[in-house]
């Protein structure tokens, strides 16, 4: 290409520029010496399958979430009691379920309360218990 | 009737990577033999020193004969290689990077002996250093999608499997190059 023709460079001129580049080394590269030399390299570190990048990353995120876990079930304040005890409330009857709604419906003024005195003795000793559970969740 | 196929029957790509996946371990010497100048020519296009060539060309092939698994044909093999050549490349650059070298990889020294008039030898050569700089002065996307699409010949779209992007937007990238070279090499 001369000089002044510069200016009439084309895509063709410069696909043909950049086939050429390289095109040196690639020639003097030794194709049998590189096909020996990854083979063996290959054979000195096995087919292993190599760990993903993102493998240890997301190891040791479930790690850290689950050391935040335990720390916060073992350092937190007791559990709501409501959750507990809405568990436990599965064991009454339909009756003592009824008895409790009423229970628990009723204005907590001492009135009240004490008006209902004989709805509390129908309770057994675990239901109250569930009772006392609920209110004081 | 013989149910292997001989690996001396030209055997596709697909063939030989299977062949290798399957433990045959001369397939992949045959891959290398099939790939291995073209990754030195696009290697050596993209920048990387003589001196270190033969070092990322195996590097490059060891890469991919690595994770040969995850290669779903989703492109040709050469261009699927030559991205993790540019990979292997750009690594390489942040390495000498971080040991204080020079970020942009030196170039060619000597001027392509064209076996002709030494004058327009002399030009060509000059023509080809410009090139040379002008690729290092793209993004490496608009390198790559450069390269591969005028030095290596492969389609849009194959380039933009290998490189994670769409046909679309290589198209874009590879006239942007285009434009910039023109504009460095006259």
């Amino acid at each position: 290409m001369n000089l002044g023709d510069r200016d009439d460079l084309d895509d063709a001129r410069l696909r043909e520029l950049a086939q050429r580049l390289g095109a040196r080394a690639a020639d003097t590269l030794d194709v049998e010496r590189t096909a020996a030399a990854v083979l063996e390299r290959l054979r000195e570190a096995p087919a292993r399958r190599r760990m993903p990048i993102w493998l240890p990353i997301a190891a040791g995120l479930v790690l850290l979430l689950g050391a935040g876990v335990v720390w916060r079930a073992t350092h937190r304040a007791p559990a709501p009691a409501v959750a507990a005890a809405g568990y436990d409330l599965k064991t009454l009857s339909p009756d003592q379920l009824r008895q409790l709604l009423q229970v628990i419906d009723q204005p907590l003024d001492v009135d009240s309360v004490t008006a209902d005195d004989t709805t509390w003795d129908d309770l057994t000793a675990p239901e109250l218990r569930h009772l006392l559970a609920v209110l004081e969740g | 009737m013989s149910r292997a196929e001989p690996l001396a029957v030209q055997p596709t790509d697909a063939a030989l990577i299977a062949a290798w996946l399957g433990g045959e371990e001369q397939a992949a010497a045959e891959l290398v033999r099939r790939h291995a100048r073209a990754l030195a020519g696009f290697l050596a296009a993209a920048g990387a020193p003589e001196a270190d060539l033969d070092d990322l060309v195996q590097e490059t092939l060891i890469r991919a004969f690595r994770s040969l698994a995850r290669f779903r044909g989703q492109c040709q093999f050469r261009t699927w290689l030559l991205a993790i050549g540019g990979n292997a490349l750009k690594d390489a650059a942040r390495r000498a990077k971080s040991r204080g070298g020079s970020q942009v990889l030196p170039l060619e020294e000597e001027l392509q002996a064209q076996g002709g008039d030494p004058h327009e030898d002399a030009v060509a050569g000059e023509t080809e250093r410009r090139l040379k700089d002008g690729l290092q002065g793209l993004s490496p996307m608009q390198r790559e999608v450069f390269l591969l699409r005028a030095q290596q010949g492969m389609d849009y779209d194959d380039i933009a499997q290998a490189l994670g992007t769409t046909p679309g937007a290589a198209r874009v990238h590879y006239h942007h190059a285009v434009k910039r070279l023109k504009e460095i090499v006259r």
